[in-house]
């Protein structure tokens, strides 16, 4: 029996009526009677010692209610994975646009003046923007302390710093011998490539309110996508009960990635409990964009193949150039080195990963959390491998691509792998358009990536008194429609339309824990806890309507509210009925808790660095791309985008569509127009003048595929699909252009300035 | 003493007395709390903020209120008329056009204002008519998609 707006069914938003007519709160609309506004002091200098911040100037100006530097914060360093963070510098800057004061006032203009009366006197430092030259032994340390820096538990096994530089994490694998196997084989070739840094230009800024009660709770609302985390962080840092903390998100202009890290929320909340007021923090654009960034880095690939294309051995190399703080940067820097090979059947695999520190603005995880860099390498160098060889891009990747069931270069068993699918299905359509006529310009690429592993979700749903449900999730909707989704899911496991669901996100004291939403991970985990209490909600139900029907549970099925005895429809009761019977008369109510931790887990063969499973689950795609390069100007006219996506199972094909639609856009941005340029550490381009985020009219002609393949423990099959369809878009574009010209294109973005001067190297 | 202005939003009439510095996105958004009109950038480049005045797409964020006194100002706010749904909003919702939905009401005024003059708008007419307006999610894939349906069913508009 299908229920209305149930799994795999097109269905609009349920919350999109509110957000066409404006009538949604955003962390920028948010309002709390007597609120203060707070503007933060940042640093003019990458790396220096901090010799003075004078307050008193600010202090003293009407209007001011509250003061801090560095100092007056909590003597403790925060991070997602490695505590080497300050919120406020204390002693040391490490990138310009840093926080080194902040300040409250009754409005923008008085708040404003007082951060620029603070007097911040730096003495500067040598400092480091390359991460190759960073890692060099005798680079400027930009962390002294590197070495005695907390950690979170998931990573205690691997962290792997190198105290005395600037290498936070050093992650390596080896499989086979790649020495032996170069010797084998027919053709041995080595590219290096360069990935520029780029912001993830959510269009809503960071904003955090937050209402310290001095006895009481401590109230925080913001834009972030993972609540549980920033409010342990927090709390954390105060040295309060994390119960003490509520933090409630609001709805959520954006993310991908950048807002996870607590940038503000600590600093609003130093500055209400030094104010006694509520105080609310609203960054401007130029400052969203000194607080996150991609890393983008160095990779070297190197590849040993047979004569007939057989990959025998791949080496890789990375530089990520991670910042001034690691962030997640331990993290993705692990789990993107794993997938740094491709998701290929290569017997002999040598992978070095090193995250180095350097004195720019702080990377953060960013849609597809560094699996774009390395693919734009791998990818690449893909297609100059069959060149090489004279083989055709797609045939030399048919040939290699791993099988259900086929060991991974990182050690795991691909499971639910539906890449070579997804080529099939781009193949099918670059041959008709060649045989149309279309000969030249196609690029193709594929993709895997990572769900991050071991990481938890629980969801609530309660059976309201009128017999509808409410569902509690800790996973942020970002807006890539998760509450829909999940809607979706409860409805088809309780058997009720889904205009029955109402969905409460993201707020600490009302949803279970969830771990947020971030590497694609919410359909699948959270999608599952949800599940499992969708179907206790079910048995809870049937089981009290048998009671009432005098049938059995086993006997009864739910249709669009009412429940009824299979055979005999007129013997049935209502969900409401259900409802309330279960509040009036028993006492017992009807909730249904769900949890779920994804497989997988950071633990490492100590020899080897192999794992058995390094992710909860793994999406896998195809991209084909067709371009016109003006010879003349060097500009790459790119005409069509046709990204095939392996989804496990669409819960929602109109917004799995829009994840493909929207996430081909940001890689096209990343690979032909953005990049944050900066000038001795400054950055020169923070806006949206500057910084080229691709208008409609830069966007192509864009079609997706859907393609499922279930997965054994995904809801209903379902994996995820919110960074995938990114990660293949830069290097079909790279592939596209050597189709086109005959040139390849090492370093992104590819500007006309880079196509002209490779065409000149060419002739 | 600062000047007042009379301005004219949503077929209301609102008196108030404004800083002649105030931009008209602040004042419609801290004075008269329509929230629809929202900032994204400093520079007149997102388009977030985007409002029509006297029918035209204009960056609220680069206006100051004073200047738009006496001129009709309509806001996201006054798009639906009776509780019923402009068409253009009914087409984002049923075409999957809203992601994160920030740029939303910016986008679908700035479709109305390009409808409103050119009613059979072609795709590269559709571009250039929202090129203004950055949305970060869709790829555009589905705004452009929305504009169409509405135009086609406006009698004009070719696939
Ligand atoms: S706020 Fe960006 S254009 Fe107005
Ligand atoms: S829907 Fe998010 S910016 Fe357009």
């Amino acid at each position: 029996m299908s229920v209305t707006g149930g799994v795999g069914q097109r269905i609009p938003r349920i919350d999109a009526e509110a957000m066409v007519t404006g009538k949604v709160c955003y962390a920028v609309d948010l309002q709390v009677p007597g609120m203060l506004v707070g503007k933060i002091v940042r640093s003019r200098v990458p790396h220096g010692r901090i010799v003075r911040v004078d307050t008193s100037r600010a202090e003293q100006m009407p209007g001011v209610r509250a003061v801090i530097t560095g100092l007056d914060m909590p003597d403790r360093k925060i991070g997602l994975a490695l505590r080497d963070a300050t919120i406020v510098a204390r002693h040391k800057v490490r990138y310009v646009g840093e926080p080194v004061a902040a300040v409250a006032a009754v409005d923008e203009r008085t708040a404003e003046e007082a951060a620029e009366a603070i007097d911040v006197v730096i003495e500067e430092l040598p400092a480091v923007f390359d991460p190759v030259e960073g890692a060099q032994p005798k680079a400027p340390v930009i962390h002294e302390e590197l070495g005695s820096y907390g950690h979170s538990t998931f990573m205690a096994r691997h962290y792997n710093p190198i105290p005395g530089t600037n290498i936070a994490h050093h992650y390596w694998y080896r499989r086979g011998d790649v020495e032996a196997a170069y010797r084998e084989a027919a053709l041995v070739h080595e590219e290096t490539f360069r990935i520029q840094p780029v912001h993830h230009g959510y269009m809503e800024p960071h904003v955090a309110v937050a209402n310290v009660e001095p006895y009481g709770r401590v109230y925080l609302w913001s834009n972030t996508q993972r609540p549980f985390e920033v409010r342990k962080l927090v709390a954390e840092m105060f040295g309060w009960p994390e119960g003490r903390v509520r933090l409630t998100i609001t709805k959520i202009g954006g993310g991908f990635g950048g807002k996870i890290t607590p940038w503000l929320e600590p600093i609003a909340v130093a500055l209400s409990a030094r104010a006694g007021a509520p105080v609310k923090i609203t960054l401007t654009r130029a400052e969203d964009f000194v607080t996150c960034r991609r890393q983008g880095g160095r990779v070297r690939v190197k590849s040993g193949v047979a004569q007939d294309g057989t990959l025998l051995a791949r080496e890789v190399e990375i530089h990520w150039d991670s910042g001034a703080f690691s962030d997640l940067g331990v993290s993705v820097s692990t789990l993107a080195a794993i997938s740094s090979p491709g998701p290929y059947r290569i017997p002999n695999v040598k992978v070095n990963s090193y995250l180095v520190y350097t004195n720019k603005v702080v990377a953060v995880p960013y849609r597809g959390l560094g699996v774009p860099e390395v693919m734009w390498a791998a990818e690449s160098h893909m297609d100059s491998l069959a060149h090489r060889l004279g083989l055709d891009p797609i045939d030399i990747r048919m040939k290699n691509l791993a099988e259900e069931g086929d060991v991974a270069p990182w050690g795991e068993v691909f499971h639910s792998i539906g890449v070579k699918e997804c080529l099939r299905r781009v193949k099918e359509v670059r041959e008709r358009r060649r045989q149309e006529g279309d000969g030249r310009g196609w690029g193709v690429a594929v993709m895997h990536k990572f769900s991050t592993p071991g990481t938890m979700s629980e969801a609530v749903i309660r059976m309201n008194s009128d017999g509808t449900l409410l569902l509690l999730s800790g996973a942020p909707p970002i807006g890539q429609g998760c509450e829909t989704s999940l809607a979706q899911i409860a409805a088809e496991g309780v058997g009720v339309p889904v205009s029955q669901i109402t969905v409460v996100a993201g707020d600490t004291d009302a949803t279970p824990f969830d771990a947020g939403t971030f590497s694609s991970r919410v359909c699948f985990h959270s999608g599952n806890a949800v599940l499992q209490a969708a179907r206790e909600v079910r048995r809870r139900a049937l089981e009290l309507a048998g009671e009432l029907l005098e049938a059995r549970p086993e006997d009864l099925e739910i249709a669009n509210g009412e429940i009824y005895v299979q055979g005999a429809p007129d013997r049935k009761t209502t969900m409401a009925e259900v409802a309330r019977v279960s509040h009036m008369s028993q006492g017992a109510p009807i909730i249904g808790v769900g949890a779920f931790r994804g497989g997988g887990s950071f633990k490492f063969d100590p020899d080897t660095g192999l794992s058995g499973r390094a992710a909860a689950h793994w999406e896998y795609g195809a991209v084909l791309v067709k371009v016109d390069v003006d010879r003349e100007t060097g500009k790459i006219d790119l005409r069509q985008v046709i990204g095939a996506h392996d989804v496990g199972k669409a819960i929602n094909p109109l917004t799995v569509e829009g994840q493909i639609e929207g996430a081909a856009l940001m890689g096209i941005g990343a690979a032909l127009y953005e990049e944050m340029v900066f000038d001795g550490g400054s950055l020169v381009n923070p806006n949206f003048m500057d910084y080229l985020i691709p208008s409609a009219l830069e966007a192509p002609d864009t079609e997706p595929i859907l393609v499922e393949t279930p997965h054994g423990e995904g809801p209903f099959g379902a994996k995820g699909i919110g960074e995938g369809p990114i990660i293949a878009i830069a290097p079909a574009i790279g592939n596209a252009v050597y189709d086109a010209t005959g040139v390849r294109i090492r370093e992104l973005p590819l500007t006309p300035e880079r196509v002209l001067n490779a065409l000149e190297a060419q002739a | 003493m600062n000047p007042e202005v009379t301005l004219r939003v949503n077929g209301r009439r609102y008196e108030l007395q404004v800083r002649p510095d105030r931009l008209l996105l602040d004042v419609l958004r801290d004075e008269l709390r329509l929230t629809g009109a929202r900032r994204g950038c400093e520079t007149g480049y997102c388009g977030a903020c985007t409002v029509l005045l006297d029918g035209q797409a204009v960056h609220a964020c680069c206006l100051l209120a004073v200047r738009a006194g006496g001129r009709e100002i309509q806001t996201i706010e006054g798009l639906a008329s009776n509780g019923k749904l402009h068409p253009l909003q009914r087409a984002f919702i049923e075409e999957g056009a809203v992601q994160c939905g920030y740029c939303t009401p910016g986008m679908i005024l700035s479709a109305k204002a390009l409808l409103d003059e050119n009613p059979a708008p072609g795709p590269e007419e559709i571009r250039q008519g929202i090129s203004g307006n950055l949305c970060r999610c869709t790829g555009y894939v589905k705004i452009i998609r929305a504009i169409q349906t509405v135009a086609q069913a406006k009698g004009g508009g070719r696939p």
